[in-house]
């Protein structure tokens, strides 16, 4: 089995940073520019809307893209396994921090004293880095030797749930 | 209000012509023809997934950048009826469009290298992958799109 082509590499990754990046640039309103329609301008930055609604998709995707660019040229400079094993760690603890913070959430409503630490997410991400550590450092090494082409599709699905998911509140008003 | 609306059915024809390419190319893909025959089906299975790579990521690309276009005017005219009217999940599910659009995007430079020539066999399974959840995505905005503009459309 021959190693992946740089190009590959590089388009993997743009893929998977990207779709990571666009749902962060979402969820924390991160916009490179914003767009006033009604009046035609286009400002730096997130800026409040002027005379008519202010749009931000354009600008998250920008962000997201310059994001994507940097991180993919980057990850053409270091071996294939390490690449793999970023993506494994960042994967899991992702997956962690959501189950974590879940379980950390239906505790708290459960319980019958006060539990406020229960919703400290630093606690949560804190406990979500050391399960991904661990799931990261107990991966066999055979899986380990080339980046899986699985992510391409497993983690823009993933952001398009959370993605998703912040949507709910339109469906249920 | 006769530019977008031509802008719109042109945005909906690219769709269409991109519905179709990334159809034909999943099934071709994942239920391929294994032996010759004439019927209607068989033919649809039979025809070889690479020759639609550039056209699907073209017409990705062409129709994604005229549904951005058109959002300009959707935002400050359709969407603002559709709040008022308290229409509040057509408008999510524009919102949804917009996102499943974007990541669709994003996937193509992924497609593109699966896709490369020569094909490797070392990603005969992220082809499938891929291209079936880039076909997932197109039939969800189609979908999407027809309900948004049922809502508040063409002559609204």
């Amino acid at each position: 089995m021959m190693a992946t082509s740089k190009a590959t590499i590089l388009a993997v990754t743009f893929t998977v940073s990207c779709a990571v990046l666009y749902a962060v640039c979402t969820e924390l309103n991160l916009p490179l520019v914003t767009y006033h329609p009604v009046i035609g301008e286009i400002d730096f930055l997130w800026k409040p809307e002027r005379r008519g609604p202010a749009m931000y998709w354009y600008g998250w995707m920008l962000t997201s893209l310059i994001g994507a660019t940097i991180i993919a040229s980057m990850a053409t400079l270091i071996p294939e396994n390490w690449l793999q094993r970023i993506i494994t760690f960042a994967a899991a603890a992702a997956v962690a921090y959501l189950i974590v913070y879940s379980l950390a959430l239906f505790v708290y409503e459960k319980a019958t004293v006060e539990l406020e630490w229960l919703k400290w997410r630093w606690l949560s991400a804190a406990v979500a880095f050391v399960l991904a550590a661990v799931v990261s450092l107990l991966m066999p090494i055979a899986w380990n030797e080339r980046v899986w082409p699985g992510w391409t599709w497993a983690v823009p699905a993933g952001a398009l749930a959370v993605l998703g998911y912040y949507l709910v509140p339109y469906f249920t008003r | 209000m006769i530019f977008w609306t031509s802008l719109l059915i042109v945005h909906g024809l690219l769709a269409v012509a991109l519905l179709g390419a990334i159809t034909h190319q999943a099934v071709a893909l994942w239920w391929p023809a294994r032996v010759q025959s004439a019927s209607f089906v068989a033919r649809f299975r039979a025809v070889p997934g690479i020759s639609y790579v550039w056209a699907i990521i073209v017409l990705y690309v062409v129709t994604f950048i005229m549904g951005a276009w058109i959002y300009t005017q959707y935002r400050y005219t359709s969407r603002l009826a559709l709040e008022q009217l308290r229409f509040f999940k057509t408008v999510g599910a524009f919102e949804i469009k917009e996102h499943v659009a974007t990541i669709g995007l994003i996937l193509l430079p992924a497609y593109w290298a699966f896709w490369r020539r020569p094909l490797s066999a070392d990603y005969a399974d992220a082809r499938k992958q891929i291209t079936l959840f880039l076909a997932i995505l197109v039939w969800a905005n189609f979908l999407i799109g027809h309900i948004v503009n049922n809502a508040r459309g063409f002559g609204s």
